[in-house]
């Protein structure tokens, strides 16, 4: 797997669209996945003094998420199993609302709320899920499957908790 | 009949009939229970699935013969009326009059047609027993003296509040629920049987038993002294109290839980403004503390706390960005539920205690926090949620898309507001209902009719707002839609709002009870309508404070951490009330007292080292 550098200089380079669609492999597809955990963890970290120290809280944990599931990237990428595994060619689905969309900033403006931060979390999540979900679908049975399986399933887990969180945040206080 | 001759002695030889019982085969029936008759008063049985604790056995019995036994393993929950205690009898005492069985609110007592026992003297605590349904020898012989209908101290039924019909009270905003008469509200306090049940629920654990006792007495001055033992808003929580103490009446396990908030305000409305004055200040202290203490926000917090800090000698202003004090009471309640006179009362018996109200004052703009902690030796910030949430479905930035909490300050601040049409609400709470229901009569007036619809994500079974409010607000003609959420504000061409459109509700909550959505996106409906009213929740508007002092502060979870008496990380801070807790004004009016109880402790301190 490449280093953060590699996945900068790539993003940089291209479309997430056309880097998605353009990737076979599973390396690549790896790469990009570990891109957008990264992104997401760097664009968190960066907002955290950015919001009022009030909801700061929120943006910290969805730091953490995030820095989880990098470092669950970072491992399968040092994982003999996945090693054996990252020239197997893949068939990747071209999804303009999948998480290609989201490797790249968003727009939230300069002091979000906390419910606009639940909103993007949420939308980021959907992405990855279902991108994950397509692979999954893509792929015969077998290790490669069984591992977009997993990973549908973590982003699925998270998305429903973000869903808990936000609706115990906005539709609350009601009298 | 013929006279009894009572100074005949009989035969001289009746002694003699005693030998023949020499002669007698003897009869020995064995020492066991033998089965009684089907009404005998036998020992206790006792179903602990029914039992509930209460005690009301216990008060009842004059040979003082029952003793409330404390159960660890058992449940123990205030808010729902159930106490980890269960009565135990001790047969040294009891006479089996069967009282405690004919009281029972629950009807788990009743006594079994079991009436030996015996025991050698080393066995004497055998006859104080923890009655259970198996008998007294775990051998089960009939219930004998049980409750029946005609038995029953218990009445079941609470007296009927009078109010006007939906037609009538719909043309104006005055109060439509007209209060219990004399007659009524002693045949409703007879109802209450001084369990306690009610006191313990309440956040402020007020004396209700002591109250409605007073009422039952006709002793009404005395009610309103109990009442003001703990609430200073008694006229309001007359009104608009949510009622934990009624959820957790023993009565309502198997009736209607006693009225206590009618009966509330009935002594309150009873008893002359003055003179519930001169109760009020009974007992406040005839000295100046010296201490000063700022609050921020004229709410049912603030002013509790305000009012208890008044009556220990301190000196208090309360600011209030609003013309008139009462925060979420007054604007966020409307006036066919709450008078604004009831909350001038009530604020008049605060005032009258010495506390100083600044009314149109906005700290954070007006007076800085910064000035508020140099002048005073504590400030309390007791503001409430006045800040509608949005569902930001898509078209919810519409201008005709409005947040009820907002609309129904306009409403109180009489501020002329564009009436629509038709409207749609979303949302189930108490919020969601009182503006559906004020915009009904607004439209009436304006338009002759009311259009409004409210959905909801909650199922009818489950919706937000007090059952009493939902009854009356499908009174009133408004069309509720339970189970149904957002999916987005239709717009037209023109760019003008024309409805909601929702979408069905699958479920609402996850196996383990959390707020987790689920739709049928085939079941898509159009409410067709001119403007969308949000009430789905409320926050804080905490911009009063200062960057400085926000970053300063520590925060758990969006909200103020505080210890237990509400103090802040920055020692001269407290806070109190929905910016802590949560919307409700019995829930505002304990916090008051925590927090004031606090402060008091840390002055007294300081007035201590002081010398």
């Amino acid at each position: 797997m490449g280093s953060d550098t590699d996945t900068r200089s790539r993003e940089g380079a291209l479309h997430g669209k056309d880097l998605l669609a353009s990737k076979k492999s599973l390396q690549d597809i790896l790469l990009v996945a570990t891109a957008f955990e990264k992104t997401a963890r760097d664009f968190y970290t960066a907002l955290i003094p950015r919001v009022s120290k009030q909801i700061r809280y929120l943006v910290e944990e969805l730091a953490e998420e995030e820095q989880r599931h990098y470092d669950l990237f970072t491992e399968l990428a040092k994982s003999p199993d996945i090693n054996e595994l990252v020239h197997a060619q893949v068939t990747v689905p071209v999804n303009d609302h999948h998480f290609s969309d989201y490797v790249h900033m968003p727009e939230i403006g300069d002091a979000p709320d906390d419910q606009a931060i639940l909103q993007y979390a949420l939308a980021r999540e959907h992405a990855a899920m279902e991108q994950y979900r397509d692979l999954a679908n893509n792929t015969e049975s077998g290790p490669i499957h069984d591992l977009f399986e997993y990973l549908a399933i973590e982003e699925t887990k998270h998305k429903r908790e973000l869903e808990k969180i936000y609706y115990e945040t906005v539709h609350s206080g009601g009298v | 009949m013929t006279d009894i001759d009572y100074k005949s002695r009989g035969s001289i030889l009746n002694p003699l009939r005693n030998l023949s019982f020499l002669t007698r085969k003897p009869v020995t029936l064995p020492l066991e229970p033998r089965e009684a008759s089907a009404n005998y008063r036998g020992f206790h049985l006792n179903d602990w699935e029914k039992c509930i604790g209460c005690s009301t056995c216990q008060k009842i019995c004059d040979n003082e013969a029952i003793t409330m036994i404390h159960i660890p393993d058992l449940p123990e929950d205030p808010v729902k009326g159930v106490r980890a205690r269960r009565p135990a009898i001790d047969y040294g005492r009891c006479c089996w009059c069967g009282l405690c069985v004919d009281i029972c609110p629950t009807a788990s007592l009743s006594l079994s047609r079991e009436y030996v026992h015996t025991c050698e003297e080393h066995e004497l605590d055998s006859y104080f027993i923890l009655p259970d349904p198996h008998g007294m020898h775990k051998k089960f012989y009939g219930h004998g003296w049980h409750k029946t209908a005609d038995e029953d101290l218990i009445d079941l039924e609470r007296q009927a509040m009078p109010e006007q019909p939906a037609e009538q009270r719909l043309q104006s905003f005055g109060e439509f629920v007209q209060g219990y008469d004399m007659q009524q509200a002693i045949v409703e306090a007879s109802r209450c049987v001084q369990c306690g049940m009610c006191h313990d629920s309440c956040p402020a654990h007020m004396n209700a038993p002591e109250y409605i006792r007073a009422i039952w007495e006709q002793d009404l001055e005395e009610a309103v002294r109990q009442i003001y033992r703990t609430n200073p808003f008694a006229h309001v929580c007359g009104r608009v109290c949510t009622r934990r103490c009624e959820a957790a009446c023993s009565i309502g396990v198997r009736g209607e839980p006693v009225a206590i908030r009618w009966l509330k305000r009935y002594a309150m409305d009873s008893v002359g403004h003055e003179r519930i004055r001169e109760i009020a200040g009974e007992g406040r202290g005839d000295y100046l503390s010296g201490g000063k203490v700022a609050v921020i926000g004229a709410g049912p917090a603030g002013l509790t706390a305000a009012f208890d800090l008044a009556r220990h000698g301190h000196s208090v202003t309360v600011y209030e960005a609003q013309p008139a004090a009462g925060g979420m009471m007054r604007y966020g309640i409307p006036a066919y539920r709450l008078p604004y006179a009831r909350i001038d009362d009530d604020v008049d018996v605060i005032r009258a205690m010495g506390v100083d109200i600044q009314y149109n004052t906005h700290i954070g703009r007006d007076i800085s926090m910064a000035q508020l902690q140099a002048d005073n030796d504590a400030v309390l910030l007791a503001i409430g949620l006045w800040n509608g949430r949005s569902t930001r479905v898509p078209g919810s930035d519409h201008a005709q898309v409005r947040s009820a909490v907002e609309l129904l300050r306009e409403i109180t601040l009489n501020e002329s507001l564009p009436v629509p049409q038709s409207a749609v609400v979303i949302g189930g709470g108490n919020t969601a209902m009182d503006i559906a229901r004020s915009m009904a009569r607004l439209q009436l007036e304006q338009y002759g009719q009311a259009n409004i619809t409210l959905t909801a994500l909650e199922d009818a079974d489950h919706l937000l707002a007090d059952p009493v409010e939902i009854r009356e607000t499908d009174e009133e003609g408004i069309t509720i839609l339970p189970g149904r959420g957002p999916r987005r504000c239709m717009v037209d061409e023109q760019g003008r709002l024309v409805g909601l459109e929702t979408v069905r509700v699958v479920s609402l909550h996850d196996e383990q009870g959390r707020f987790a959505p689920q739709y049928d996106d085939g079941d898509v409906q159009m409410h067709v309508a001119d403007m969308v009213i949000e009430a789905i929740g409320q926050q804080a508007d905490t911009s009063l404070l200062s960057v400085e002092l926000t970053e300063a502060l520590e925060w758990e979870r969006g909200r103020i951490k505080t210890d237990a008496g509400g103090r802040s990380s920055v020692g001269w801070l407290w806070a109190a009330g929905d910016v802590v807790t949560g919307p409700d004004v019995i829930h505002a009016v304990a916090d008051g007292h925590r927090v004031a109880a606090s402060i008091e402790a840390c002055l007294g301190q300081e007035r201590y080292a002081n010398g």
